[in-house]
């Protein structure tokens, strides 16, 4: 997907000059630093924290803006936003403190009010036309375009930095991360790490700012350590999966809004990783749609199959059968297949008869596959029956009926196969 | 930006009244959302509305049109219906799910609004942070009068909103506080949700072109937090949140006019600090009313136990201990001069301080036998309650332990507890 990106940004012989280079190679290790990080920001469930924070750097751009008089340097700005941004993560926690407000209240208003201030503030810069703040929107979306290659320098260092604290502190992050609980009573400082790696999440917020600017650098955070959650269960697998899709994010974002005039950087980056996060939620492994699909498929084929064994080891007892008889009798959706499969692997075989027309029987092994699955339905029958004499000395006026819980239709569901099931076996 | 201008004073007064009815209409809906602990919903659609509004200007809708507000309601219940699917179907915790969904939603947004510049007439910027100062030049005609489309727009969604707060009053209510019992009442929860969905759509649509996507989130959040801290019922607590949203919509519009700068940014700045003020000065658990009660307890303490320790020195048995601390230091100062100490290096207790002094001896040693008698603790446990209680036990509970005690004269260290007293404060001292 990246060449494909890169190939329309760049028609073919052209060779980028090394300014846009080494931009490109500073955003990608923010990319790359912004998933590890994230991991941690998304299964400590501190995303929007995050987001709080981010948009609250836009303050901390103009007010820097404003005390290094007037000048346009990226650290100097970016160290502003860092202030800002902790701060905000500071109100917080004391608004958790010191008042009932609880949560989510407490980031709607940090988030809302430290952004009306930026706002107002960049917008006050900008009445006054004050020389060189015509820049300072960039901050709002994201624009790379605008980056010096001292700058792409910079953010990279601090990108790779804090990718090794993560990868210094990555035993007791997981641990807090996983089982603060467990963590507390083994005597780690769990406040302090938790807090350590909301300020961490805080930097890589500054850090990703000018590539995907306050409003959505969250989304870079956020996003790939979620695409890297599908594909695997392990942290020491996830955290490089993360920073991987983050990395192709940022540069395909980059490549994109270097080839489009007028176009920010924010939104490309934030729409790639949810191109990567969608194809991961449809193809991963195990959890993906596309792997659940399957596994349902096969367990109504399994069903399906396990069902016709069952019917045609009762027709056998009148000899063979056709498979007219045997569908009419096991009707579904997935019969007909079934039916195909179980040819196919020789459970069931063909009987020739005089008259020519297909009949057929029970082959020895599907007579046993027939036979294994009445037993372990006779031994399912026994478990539940047991549970009913359970359920009965269990059974007060407290007990909340079943529809309460299964709801009506699911009830009225179950009671019409039970029906069904009674009619169907209660000539045999 | 706003020049102050008397000849424009009929725009600034238009766009005071659309912000002030934005605002009410935010705060109302707001309420419902910040009791729910759904304060983030408003967030999540605020962003996810963009692409739902430029897609229906595309289709030809005008801002502020019927179909620019279809388009919006529908985009942000697709934000939500893909939070829920990200929940139930990929297992993301729900503040990821929405991180994902809004973010998303608002960079389709935003990139259609970049892509399609020329034939969408939508500045990316004023998505963010609306164009409050625009609002009055965009008017339709009402009996002859001209005004902004935006402000009919607000106008009209505050009408339907509080006709259907007033409406489905009680469901919303119980629904808000107790989902669990409504359920089991019969009440169609669900649908109550989903209808505040549809209420917070609409606020926020209607919100979006005058003060923009983010500062929504202020509107519908912070004027409602800081009402919670003010008030206990929920009904004031809806009075109260509106009229914080309206007052701080005309302040901080005045203000933006004032310092030449955004309004809607200002707006969320005076909520800001309209929500500081609530927290620090509400009446009970208030920042400073908590500060306040904690240091006079403080205080109180401080100077009983100064006065305990004189009376123990009088009573011959230990050398009265010289104030150290700061609040000890105060604590002698303000006794002196209330005459509860004689002035002096000396500094006995005067006649006032004495009895003060030796009904808190005489709870302290009433709890220490007291303990003694019924909870056998060893001796050495028995100081540190008494210490902290002797500050708390009333003349009634006094009494009562005395009475238990059955004229047990001394305390479990052998000394005796002092008597009532009575009067306990001649009618001529000095007052506090």
């Amino acid at each position: 997907m990246i060449l494909a990106v890169a190939d329309m940004a760049f028609p073919a012989g052209w060779i980028p000059p090394y300014n846009t280079l080494v931009v490109a190679a500073g955003v990608a290790s923010v990319g790359f630093a912004a998933g590890v990080v994230g991991c941690f920001a998304v299964l400590r469930r501190r995303a929007l924290a995050g987001d709080a924070a981010a948009h609250a750097t836009l303050l901390g751009v103009g007010l820097a803006f404003l005390l290094g008089g007037g000048r346009r340097d990226l650290p100097l700005l970016l160290g502003g936003a860092l202030s800002t941004a902790i701060a905000a993560l500071l109100a917080l926690v004391l608004i958790g403190r010191w008042t009932r407000t609880r949560d989510d209240a407490a980031t709607a208003i940090v988030l809302g009010v430290s952004f009306g201030a930026g706002i107002t503030l960049l917008s006050g810069i900008s009445a006054r036309g004050i020389p060189g703040s015509a820049g300072l929107e960039q901050f709002l979306l994201g624009h790379t375009a605008g980056l010096t290659a001292a700058d792409a320098m910079i953010l990279g260092a601090l990108s790779l930095l804090t990718v090794a604290l993560v990868a210094l502190f990555l035993k007791e992050s997981t641990l807090v991360a996983f089982d603060p609980l467990f963590a507390a009573a083994s005597g780690w400082p769990v406040t302090l790490i938790d807090y350590a790696l909301v300020v961490l999440v805080a930097v890589m917020v500054v850090v990703g700012l000018p590539a995907a600017g306050a409003v959505l650098v969250t989304a870079l955070v956020v996003i790939p350590p979620v695409t890297a959650r599908q594909w695997t269960d392990s942290v020491g697998v996830m955290l490089p999966l993360a920073g991987l899709f983050g990395l192709v994010a940022a540069l395909s974002g980059v490549a994109v809004s270097s080839a489009v005039p007028r176009m920010p950087t924010g939104p490309l980056v934030v729409i790639a990783a949810s191109i990567l996060l969608t194809i991961s939620l449809l193809i991963a492994p195990r959890r993906g749609g596309l792997a659940r699909w399957l596994r349902a498929r096969r367990t109504v084929a399994a069903w399906a199959e396990g069902r016709l064994l069952e019917v045609a080891l009762r027709l056998e007892v009148q000899g063979p059968f056709t498979r007219e008889q045997l569908l009419a009798k096991a009707p579904g959706a997935a019969a007909d297949s079934a039916f195909k499969r179980l040819v196919r692997s020789a459970a069931i075989e063909p009987v020739v008869t005089r008259a020519g027309t297909h009949a057929w029987r029970l082959a020895v092994w599907g007579r046993e596959l027939a036979a294994e699955r009445s037993r372990r339905l006779a031994a399912w029958t026994e478990v539940l029956e047991a549970a009913r004499e359970d359920a009965r000395g269990h059974l007060t006026i407290d007990v909340p009926s079943p529809e309460a819980i299964l709801g009506a239709a699911r009830m009225k569901a179950i009671r019409e196969s039970a029906a069904a099931a009674r009619s169907a076996s209660g000539p045999a | 930006m706003m020049e102050f201008d008397s000849t424009h004073l009929w725009m600034h007064f238009w766009a005071i009244a659309t912000a002030a009815t934005v605002s009410a209409g935010c705060a109302l809906v707001g309420s419902f959302l910040v009791v729910r602990r759904l304060s983030l919903l408003g967030d999540a659609i605020s962003h996810a509305v963009l692409p739902g509004i430029v897609l229906a200007v595309l289709a030809g809708g005008r801002p502020g049109g019927a179909g620019v507000f279809l388009g919006a309601v529908v985009a942000a219940l697709v934000t939500v219906w893909l939070t829920n699917l990200l929940g139930t179907h990929a297992g993301l915790a729900e503040d990821a799910g929405a991180g994902v969904a809004f973010t998303t939603l608002f960079a389709i947004g935003v990139v259609l609004v970049s892509a399609l510049a020329s034939r969408v007439d939508i500045d990316p910027g004023c998505v963010l942070y609306g164009i409050l100062e625009l609002v009055p030049f965009d008017t339709v005609p009402i009996f002859g009068l001209e005004v902004p489309r935006a402000l009919l727009a607000a106008a009209t969604v505050l009408v339907v909103l509080v006709v259907a707060a007033a409406l489905c009053w009680k469901e919303l209510v119980f629904t808000a506080f107790d989902p669990a019992a409504a359920r089991a009442a019969g009440l169609p929860v669900g649908l109550v949700s989903a209808g505040l969905l549809v209420a917070t759509s609409l606020a926020t649509v209607a919100s979006f072109e005058a003060v923009g996507a983010i500062l929504v989130v202020a509107m519908l959040a912070v004027p409602a937090a800081a009402a919670e801290l003010l008030v206990r019922r929920f009904h004031r607590m809806l009075v109260v949140a509106v009229a914080l949203g309206v007052a701080g919509s005309i302040v901080g519009y005045l203000a933006a006019w004032r310092f030449n700068t955004n309004a809607a940014g200002m707006i969320a700045v005076v909520l800001g600090i309209e929500y500081l003020l609530a927290a620090l000065l509400a009446p009970g658990d208030g920042i400073v009313a908590r500060v306040v009660s904690r240091e006079s307890l403080r205080w109180r303490v401080a100077c009983e136990d100064r006065l305990a320790s004189l009376w123990r020195a009088e009573e011959g048995d230990a050398a009265a201990l010289a104030p150290r601390t700061l609040l000890d230091r105060l604590a002698q100062a303000r006794l002196v001069f209330g005459g509860r100490i004689v002035p002096g290096a000396a500094g006995g207790l005067t006649d006032i301080g004495r009895e003060e002094a030796r009904v808190i001896v005489r709870s302290h040693r009433l709890w220490e036998a007291w303990l003694g008698r019924h909870v056998a603790l060893p001796l050495d446990h028995l100081h540190p309650p008494a210490e902290w209680i002797e500050h708390h036990l009333g003349a009634e509970v006094r009494g009562r332990i005395a009475a238990d005690l059955e004229g047990d004269e001394g305390d479990p260290h052998g000394r005796d507890i002092p008597p009532e007293g009575f009067p306990s404060r001649p009618a001529d001292a000095p007052t506090q």
